[in-house]
C-alpha cells in the first residue's frame, strides 16, 4: 500500500516544478524587457525610463528570492550511503609485531586471531577502525 | 506605484497593442502574485519533501534487504524469511501510562525485558543457524530498519497529509525539521555496515575503555550480559565491567552495578562511568570530558536505578565523556574515538588517584553497545 501512495505522488510535484520554473521564466522575460525600455527612454523620458528600471530590477530581485527560497534545505549529496573501509590492526604480546589488514567479517577488538609470523605468540587484534574522515573547512579561526 | 506605472503605460503606447498585451501580462503576474505566492511555495516545499521521501525509501529499503541478506547468509534458514522480516520491522511497543508515575520504572524495566525477549526469540526463528554473537547483531539490523521505518513513515504520513489538505502549517512542520530528519537518517543508514559485519561502532567506546582495563584478568558474570573484573591498580582495586562482547548489546548495566556495589555491602569508594556523548557543534569528535554524574542515556531506566544504589550508599559518581556527533554513533567506528579511549583511560587512572586511597574499591562502567569489542 505504501509503494502506490509513494508511487503516486511525483506527477503533481513534476507539474508543480514546472509551474515555478515557468512563472520565474515569465518573470524574468517582463523584467529584461522592462530594462530594456528604461534604457530606451532615459535618453527622453528620464521618469518614465526610471520607472521601468525600477519595475526590471525588482522582478530580478524576486526571481532571486524565490530561486533562494526554493533551494532545498537538503543537500544533494544527502543520504547517499557509501560504505566505508574499514582495518584490523593486530598485534602480538610477546614480539609487538604490528600488522594492519582489512576488517573481516568475524573480527572484534581483543580477540587471538593468528598465530605470530615472527615468534610463536598468537596475535590479538587491538584496533578496529575506519580512516580518520578528511578535516572539514574551518568555520572560522577564532571558533 | 502601480497608478504611477499604469500612466507610465499609457504614457508610453499611447494605446498600442504593445502597451495592452504588456498591461495585461503585469496583470496576470501582479494577480498570480497576490493569490498563489503561497501556493507555489507550497508546491515548492511539497517537492523538496518529495525528493527527501525518496532518499529515504532507498535507505530504507537497502536496510531491509542488508537485513535479509545477512540473515539468509548467517542464519541459514529453510523458509522464505522476507514477509517474517518484513513483519518484524514494523513491530512497535506501546508507551507506559504515565498519568500515576509511581512505579513507573519498574514497569519500564518490565517493558524493556519483554521487548528484548521478543527480539530474540523473533531472530533465533530468523536465523536458526547463528551463533548468539551473531543473533546479537542482526537484532541491531533490526533495529535500524525499524528506525529508517518509522523515519520514512513519518515523513510520508505528513508529506500526503500536507498534499491531500495543501495547508501550508502542515507541510512547514516537516519541512522546518527535515535537514534534522535527513541527519538521523544518515545516522542510521550508516550503522546498516557495521551490524551487518559486527564492526565496533561509535557508542562503543565506553566498553572498549573497560575491555582495554580488564583484558588479561579474570572475568565473571554480575548480571545479564555484563561481565566484570577485579583489576588492581596502584593498591586499589578497580571492578571493571562491560556489556559481554563482542555481539551487539548494551546489557543491563544498571543490574550490574547494584549487584557488584550489592555484593560489597555499598564498600565502593567512587563509581566512575564512561560513556559515549553527543558534541555539540565546534567539539571535535573524541574529545575527552569529565564530570559527575550517571553517564548513561537510553530510557532512563538504568540510570534511575544507578542513581539510586549510589545515593543510597551515598557514593561519588564521575562521569567521563567521550564526545561525537550523531552520524558517528552507531557508524563503523572512527579513529579519533578509538585514540580518545586511550585518553579516557589516563582520566579514569587520574581520577582514581585523585580521589581514592591504596585499599580503596572503585567500580568502572563501560557504557555503551560492545559490538565488535570482547572483553
Amino acid at each position: 500500500m505504501g509503494d502506490k501512495q509513494g508511487s503516486a505522488a511525483p506527477a503533481a510535484s513534476m507539474t508543480a516544478s514546472w509551474i515555478a520554473y515557468a512563472a520565474i521564466l515569465i518573470v524574468g522575460l517582463l523584467s529584461l524587457f522592462s530594462l530594456y525600455m528604461g534604457f530606451l527612454n532615459y535618453s527622453t523620458n528620464q521618469d518614465i525610463a526610471l520607472v521601468y528600471m525600477f519595475i526590471g530590477a525588482a522582478g530580478f530581485a524576486a526571481i532571486g528570492y524565490m530561486l533562494f527560497k526554493g533551494r532545498s534545505p537538503v543537500k544533494q549529496d544527502a543520504l547517499d550511503v557509501k560504505k566505508v573501509e574499514v582495518f584490523t590492526t593486530l598485534e602480538c604480546p610477546k614480539c609487538q609485531q604490528k600488522r594492519v589488514r582489512d576488517f573481516k567479517r568475524g573480527d572484534y577488538v581483543f580477540k587471538d586471531d593468528e598465530p605470530c609470523t615472527r615468534c610463536d605468540g598468537m596475535m590479538v587484534i587491538t584496533r578496529i577502525a575506519r580512516k580518520k574522515e578528511e578535516e572539514k573547512k574551518q568555520e572560522s579561526s577564532w571558533l | 506605484m502601480v497608478l504611477l506605472f499604469a500612466q507610465v503605460l499609457q504614457s508610453q503606447g499611447q494605446g498600442t497593442d504593445v502597451n495592452v498585451i504588456l498591461q495585461t501580462l503585469y496583470s496576470f503576474a501582479f494577480i498570480i502574485y497576490l493569490f498563489y505566492a503561497q501556493r507555489i511555495q507550497t508546491l515548492q516545499m511539497l517537492r523538496q519533501i518529495e525528493m527527501t521521501l525518496r532518499k529515504v525509501k532507498i535507505v530504507k529499503d537497502d536496510a531491509r534487504n542488508a537485513a535479509i541478506k545477512t540473515i539468509t547468509e548467517i542464519g541459514k534458514p529453510t523458509v522464505d524469511i522476507a514477509p517474517r522480516v518484513d513483519r518484524f520491522i514494523d513491530f512497535f511497543s506501546i508507551g507506559l501510562e504515565s498519568m500515576d508515575p509511581a512505579g513507573i520504572v519498574d514497569k519500564m524495566d518490565h517493558l524493556l525485558k519483554t521487548n528484548k525477549h521478543v527480539y530474540e526469540a523473533e531472530v533465533k526463528a530468523l536465523a536458526p543457524s547463528a551463533t548468539e554473537t551473531e543473533r546479537m547483531n542482526m537484532e541491531n539490523l533490526i533495529e535500524v530498519s525499524q528506525a529508517l521505518n518509522i523515519f520514512y513513515k513519518i515523513i510520508r504520513h505528513y508529506y500526503l497529509l500536507g498534499k491531500k489538505t495543501m495547508n501550508i502549517y502542515i507541510i512547514m512542520q516537516v519541512h522546518m525539521i527535515l535537514p534534522q530528519l535527513v541527519q538521523m537518517v544518515e545516522a542510521y543508514s550508516a550503522g546498516i555496515q557495521a551490524f551487518q559485519e559486527g564492526m565496533p561502532i561509535g557508542d562503543g567506546v565506553g566498553p572498549i575503555v573497560a575491555g582495554k582495563l580488564m583484558h588479561g584478568y579474570p572475568q565473571r558474570d554480575v548480571a545479564e550480559e555484563i561481565v566484570a573484573a577485579d583489576v588492581p591498580y596502584e593498591g586499589r582495586t578497580l571492578v571493571v565491567f562491560k556489556s559481554r562482547g563482542p555481539g551487539g548489546s548494551v546489557g543491563n548495566p544498571d543490574e550490574g552495578l547494584i549487584n557488584i556495589i550489592e555484593e560489597r555491602q555499598g564498600k565502593v569508594r567512587i563509581i566512575i562511568m564512561v560513556d559515549a556523548a553527543g558534541k555539540l557543534e565546534g567539539e571535535p569528535v573524541g574529545q575527552v570530558s569529565e564530570g559527575i554524574g550517571a553517564a548513561i542515556g537510553g530510557s532512563g531506566k538504568e540510570k534511575f536505578k544507578m542513581e539510586e544504589v549510589a545515593n543510597k550508599y551515598k557514593i561519588p559518581m564521575h562521569a567521563i565523556a567521550i564526545k561525537q556527533g550523531m552520524e558517528h554513533v552507531v557508524a563503523p567506528l572512527v579513529e579519533p574515538l578509538f585514540d580518545a579511549t586511550d585518553k579516557a583511560i589516563e582520566s579514569v587512572k587520574r581520577i582514581v588517584m585523585d580521589y581514592t586511597e591504596p585499599g580503596d574499591t572503585v567500580v568502572v562502567a563501560g557504557i555503551g553497545n560492545t559490538i565488535g569489542v570482547g572483553q
